[in-house]
């Protein structure tokens, strides 16, 4: 049977779940509208108490709906990662496991992957409960565009159609799957928008902490070294060395020649202290970019850096 | 000897034709087969096409085409994978370089060069922002990787593919392929190519890569001559600083000892130059970790040079026994 399924979704469950026990129906009704052979895999990130028993209570009736369950939580990603294992259609979809987008839409989103690899859904219109809430969501899509060179106007919403092949390709684990479209574009994948209707259960009570925001410069900060950097670490580490070593060495020449033409006595110049502790952290990571080098050096033979869509003859 | 010559291609729909034709009645001067890959980095025109079409009529041409635009060197490195000749000839896709001088290339390698590089002595591009700054960074690459070849940025080369499929291609290392190369102690040569200006498309260089250019210098430099001995070089570079440290230290203990002055500054300085020295020492052990665990083992890379004057069968049997003793 599983051989013949053409679609596979997969709901990675975390801490925010539908609590009022519907969205899987709506999910399982949708996708039988779609007239192709699907499975749902509800991947459990450790302990979803209510919406656990719910779907398992349902998987006892629906024979496509499968469940799977992590030791603990590791994170949307990997719970997506977890999916993919299971799924074995050649279309694979992410569906948000609360109310985000109208269920009834999943259909645009698999349409659209005719011409492009991987399919992110907008939420359209976009109806937000603050003034604040849309204001950081601007900022944090500017960010990524910045970084990333490629503006996306919705990476919050976790529905999304896509090949196989891009989650074959793309390993993801801990919270990446936000940036998952910009990982794909760099694997060379086509990578579309598509507008579909939010929810209108879709609203957000309560506040990100600070640590959440401090998790997501993170992982963007770590996607911007991985993508432009990694085949080429002394450009990254060796340009913030090299204003620091050189920013120390200009302070050093003028403590020097003023002791040497001035008579000021290097002895008690706070500057000494401040130029040479630049002087000595640009040669430290001048020194880590060489090692990252290294790595890479005893590594090229296996980090093919580009993608092959195609070979003739 | 089977000859693959290797053609990365960057929207270059209108030069893909009369590559295929100038480079065929090239090498059907030379014996042997031969096989041309085309490699189509990611164009935004109908490159692809044009070469998929003269390759459906003739199988001796293979196309590749990647997913999106990589850049010249990935180009270059996945058409030498997938190169199935004894030679591998790389040249650009964009007529400036001659395929009628490939078969001087062959005779070259047949000769016993390992690897040989064109130097367009006739170079038909701008003078200000083309040609000064490749004679400055050719002399420059010359000087640090002590391989003084004319002109490194010349796209038209042959290679020993035994040799060159060893030699890790990434980033942009393309322009420093013979010094890369070097690494693994080859016989290099030089031959004169014609050079003719640019028929159809655009120049896809401009001047804003000396920045790059050098801190990939200093790559080269650093993994060919010191990934052998990686906490060697890493204890000289600590040296300097460990000896100021011990000096400062002892001049602030006798200043203090017969005047009962303290600098902090001279103090708090030499401190740093004893973390900072200890720093690279530890940095070097790393270093040496790296150089003996990476899969591409820098001292297998010398063995398999030594070996490719020998024999090809004592060749394998003597990289197993350096490969492991490591």
């Amino acid at each position: 049977m599983s051989s013949a399924v053409e679609v596979s979704a997969i709901i990675p469950v975390s801490k925010r779940y539908d609590r009022q026990g519907t969205l899987v129906e709506k999910y399982l009704a949708s996708l039988q509208s779609l007239g192709r052979s699907f499975e749902l895999i509800c991947v459990l990130d450790g302990d979803c108490g209510e919406f656990e028993n719910h779907v398992l209570a349902l998987s006892e009736t629906e024979r496509s709906l499968k469940v799977i369950r992590l030791a603990k939580t590791f994170g949307e990603a990997t719970a997506i990662a977890a999916g993919y294992e299971y799924a074995s259609g050649e279309t694979i979809v992410t569906l948000p496991a609360y109310y985000q987008i109208e269920p009834g839409e999943i259909d645009k989103l698999i349409d659209k992957l005719d011409d492009c690899d991987l399919a992110i859904a907008v939420r359209w219109p976009r109806v937000t409960s603050s003034r604040f809430e849309n204001w950081r969501r601007e900022a944090f899509h500017w960010l990524v565009a910045k970084v990333g060179h490629e503006k996306f106007t919705d990476l919050g919403c976790g529905a999304r159609a896509m090949r196989r092949i891009v989650l074959q390709e793309i390993p993801l684990y801990a919270e990446q799957h936000r940036l998952l479209p910009l990982l794909a574009l760099r694997r060379g994948f086509h990578v579309r928008e598509v507008k579909v209707r939010q929810s209108a259960e879709d609203r957000f009570e309560g506040r990100y902490g600070a640590r959440t925001y401090l998790r997501r410069m993170l992982d963007i900060l770590g996607i911007v070294f991985l993508v432009r950097f990694t085949k080429k670490p002394l450009r990254f580490f060796g340009m913030i060395g090299s204003v620091m070593f050189l920013l120390g060495a200009i302070f050093l020449v003028y403590v020097i020649i003023d002791r040497v033409f001035f008579g000021v006595g290097l002895a008690d110049r706070p500057a000494l202290l401040l130029s040479s502790l630049l002087v000595v952290l640009g040669l430290q990571l001048f020194a880590l970019g060489l090692l990252g080098e290294l790595i890479i050096f005893t590594h090229a033979q296996d980090l093919k850096e580009y993608t092959i869509e195609k070979i003739v003859n | 000897m089977f000859l693959t010559v290797v053609v990365p291609l960057y929207n270059e729909s209108e030069n893909v034709s009369p590559l295929y034709e100038a480079i065929f009645r090239s090498i059907e001067k030379v014996d042997g087969a031969a096989e041309v890959i085309f490699v189509d980095d990611g164009s935004s025109d109908d490159t692809f096409e044009v070469a998929a079409r003269l390759a459906d009529a003739d199988t001796r041409l293979r196309v590749v085409k990647f997913r999106r635009n990589y850049g010249q060197t990935p180009a270059m490195a996945a058409g030498i994978d997938l190169a199935r000749g004894e030679i591998i000839i790389t040249m650009d896709g964009d007529l400036q370089n001659d395929p009628a001088d490939i078969p001087r290339f062959i005779d070259e390698i047949h000769k016993g060069s390992d690897i040989v590089v064109g130097w367009r002595f006739n170079r038909q591009d701008k003078l200000v922002t083309r040609k000064i700054p490749s004679r400055i960074a050719n002399w420059l690459i010359g000087k640090v990787t002590g391989v003084p070849i004319k002109d490194n940025g010349c796209s038209l080369k042959a290679f020993r593919a035994s040799l060159i499929k060893g030699v890790p291609l990434y980033s942009e290392m393309h322009r420093f392929i013979p010094a890369m190369a070097s690494i693994a102690g080859p016989r290099i040569s030089e031959i004169k190519v014609r050079h003719h200006a640019r028929r159809f498309g655009e120049s896809k260089y401009g001047l804003s890569r000396v920045y790059k250019v050098l801190l990939d210098l200093l790559t080269i430099k650093m993994i060919s001559t010191f990934s052998v001995r990686p906490l060697q070089w890493f204890a000289i570079l600590a040296m300097p600083f460990l000896l100021l440290a011990v000096l400062m230290t002892l001049e602030t203990i006798i200043r203090f000892a017969s005047t009962g002055d303290f600098s902090l500054p001279v103090a708090g300085t030499a401190l740093f130059f004893f973390a900072h020295g200890t720093f690279l020492l530890f940095g070097g052990a790393l270093g040496e970790l790296i150089s003996r665990t990476g899969l591409q083992q820098v001292t297998r890379f010398h063995v398999l040079a030594a070996a490719e004057a020998a024999d090809s069968s004592r060749r394998l049997q003597s990289i197993d026994a350096k490969g492991k003793g490591i």
